[in-house]
């Protein structure tokens, strides 16, 4: 299973295209929208909104494995690869820990843009936690992508992720706080994992640790994404 | 345990269509196999059930006396499959590398670059072959792991001559080695050429099984056909050198292996016989001769 870890991960690197992907576009809405003062709870705007924009980054960057897994399933070599000893567990897990790393770039990026053009400050301990805390948070969407690219053709994964993303990052409370959403919406946002799981970074900023109920959503969304995932897997290793 | 690999009554239906339909076969250690069969005679779906990526059915898988699947974990399993893709903007050697970690007594990695003629070809991206590079590369993925059983689903379609050449020259060295071979094709010459049995699937059943020779043989025959004005068909087949006889229409069609000694019969046989025609049976004409249903034309 480590020389296949490897070998994705080798690959990963060479072609870094995702990486840069899941980047761009949180450090570019950050960088625009950041200079507003004040504060959304007890944590200033440049923190809350850094956060907000690691986790959509991270969003992206967990549910993109899908595409790659898509693809890979409709050319065959998901196939080829279930007739070596290597187990469809094993490549799973691969898959989920490759899409959980693409979660950390978009983090440490928008937060060395915070850093230098608001002057954020976090402890070296702080930003441990973050980049852990969002690492292992984004495993609800990595299954959720995994889930996408075993059930989808590749032609419907990428436009579906993405609706997914933009669903999860706006209702979520990641572009608008929920604070300021409309009562209806917020009532909902509490229960996404996209809400619970920025706010684990949030609860870094604010110095406090997360709500036990957030991260039982989270374990929540975790298992059912992760059940589909398998069912998913089942369903597409069945028809070819 | 000489046996590679077993099939008892093995079925498989797609829904309300049965793709194969109750093949019985053992395979001993060592042998080169060729499945011979027309496109869709259930040959891919055999092999597909036979590396545990299909269910039977009904009837039972065996390798090397396990399960297909836990043959296939257990690292003595090693199969090309027809079009299966690669993992994009990886390299040649990096796929050969990752297969060889896969196994726990793979080939050195020169060797099979060697075997599958890819030395020059290491460091290329896998996006960037030809078919026939690809059709080397899946070879060499299959054989990095120096399985004890090797699959092949037909491993040469879509390759040109030059490279036909050299992948069973290839795999003629593998098979050197006292591996067991299977491989799937619909190029009798292949399935002579390169096999020690040869077996032919039709309509999902074994139709025939033998040396290469003995196949040859049977595909090689002839069909007689002539206006049978009305004649007994179990006399016809009484006649020199006919295997079978078919009545379509005002026709009679007798499957030959010695079509000369049949039209020598006929003509001493003084009925005056019309239109009488000799074509030579292809491949194709062999099998729908073998597995022709009685009463059903």
């Amino acid at each position: 299973m480590r020389a296949y870890l490897v070998f994705e991960l080798r690959r990963l690197v060479r072609e870094p295209r995702m990486a840069i992907f899941t980047i761009v576009l949180p450090v570019l809405i950050y960088s625009i929208s950041s200079g507003s003062g004040g504060t959304v709870g007890d944590v200033t705007v440049a923190k809350y909104l850094m956060v907000s924009m690691a986790a959509y980054g991270a969003l992206v960057g967990a549910l993109s494995v899908g595409i790659a897994v898509s693809h890979e399933r409709a050319n065959g070599w998901l196939r080829q690869l279930r007739i070596t000893p290597l187990s469809p567990t094993q490549v799973v897990t691969v898959k989920a820990l490759l899409a959980s790393l693409l979660a950390i770039p978009p983090v440490l990026a928008v937060g060395i843009t915070a850093t230098i053009s608001q002057g954020v400050e976090f402890s070296a301990g702080q930003w441990v936690a973050l980049a852990g805390l969002m690492w292992l948070g984004s495993l609800p969407f990595a299954a959720l992508g995994l889930a996408l690219g075993f059930a989808l053709p590749p032609q419907l994964t990428q436009p579906v992720s993405m609706l997914g993303v933009f669903g999860l990052a706006f209702l979520g409370g990641l572009f608008v706080p929920v604070e300021v959403m409309p009562k209806a919406l917020a009532a909902i946002a509490v229960w996404l994992p996209s809400n619970r799981f920025a706010e684990l970074g949030w609860s870094v900023a604010g110095e406090h640790a997360p709500p036990a109920a957030g991260i039982a959503v989270l374990a929540a969304w975790t298992l059912l994404f992760g059940g589909l995932a398998a069912l998913s897997y089942r369903r597409a290793a069945a028809q070819r | 345990m000489t046996e590679a690999v077993r099939l008892d009554a093995v079925a498989k239906d797609y829904g309300p269509v049965r793709a194969v339909d109750g093949i019985d076969l053992s395979i001993p250690r060592g042998q080169t196999v060729a499945l011979l069969g027309p496109n869709g005679a259930g040959k891919s779906t055999t092999i597909n059930m036979l590396l545990g990526l299909l269910e039977p059915s009904a009837g039972t898988v065996r390798v090397f006396g396990d399960s297909p699947t836990g043959a296939v974990r257990a690292g003595r399993v090693g199969a090309m499959l027809q079009e299966s893709g690669f993992a994009a903007n990886a390299t040649v050697r990096e796929l050969v590398e990752l297969s060889r970690a896969l196994y726990r007594d793979p080939l050195p990695t020169s060797e099979i670059l060697a075997t599958a003629d890819l030395t020059g070809l290491a460091g290329r991206r896998l996006d960037k072959l030809s078919g026939g590079q690809s059709q080397r590369v899946r070879f060499a993925f299959a054989l990095a792991g120096n399985p004890e059983l090797l699959v092949l689903d037909e491993p040469t379609a879509a390759l040109d001559v030059e490279s036909r050449q050299a992948f069973w020259a290839a795999m003629r060295r593998y098979a050197a080695t006292g591996r067991t071979v299977l491989f799937a094709t619909h190029y009798l010459e292949e399935a002579d050429d390169f096999a020690d049995r040869v077996i032919v699937i039709a309509r999902g059943r074994v139709v025939a099984d033998g040396s290469g020779t003995e196949i040859k043989k049977l595909a090689g025959g002839r069909t007689v056909s002539f206006d049978h004005d009305g004649a007994d068909p179990a006399r016809l087949r009484g006649l020199p050198g006919v295997l079978d006889v078919r009545l379509r229409g005002e026709r009679a069609m007798l499957s030959c292996d010695d079509s000369d000694a049949t039209v020598r019969a006929l003509l001493a046989d003084g009925r005056g016989w019309r239109n009488l025609e000799i074509v030579g049976a292809g491949l194709e004409e062999a099998f729908l001769t073998l597995t022709a249903t009685p009463g059903k034309e």
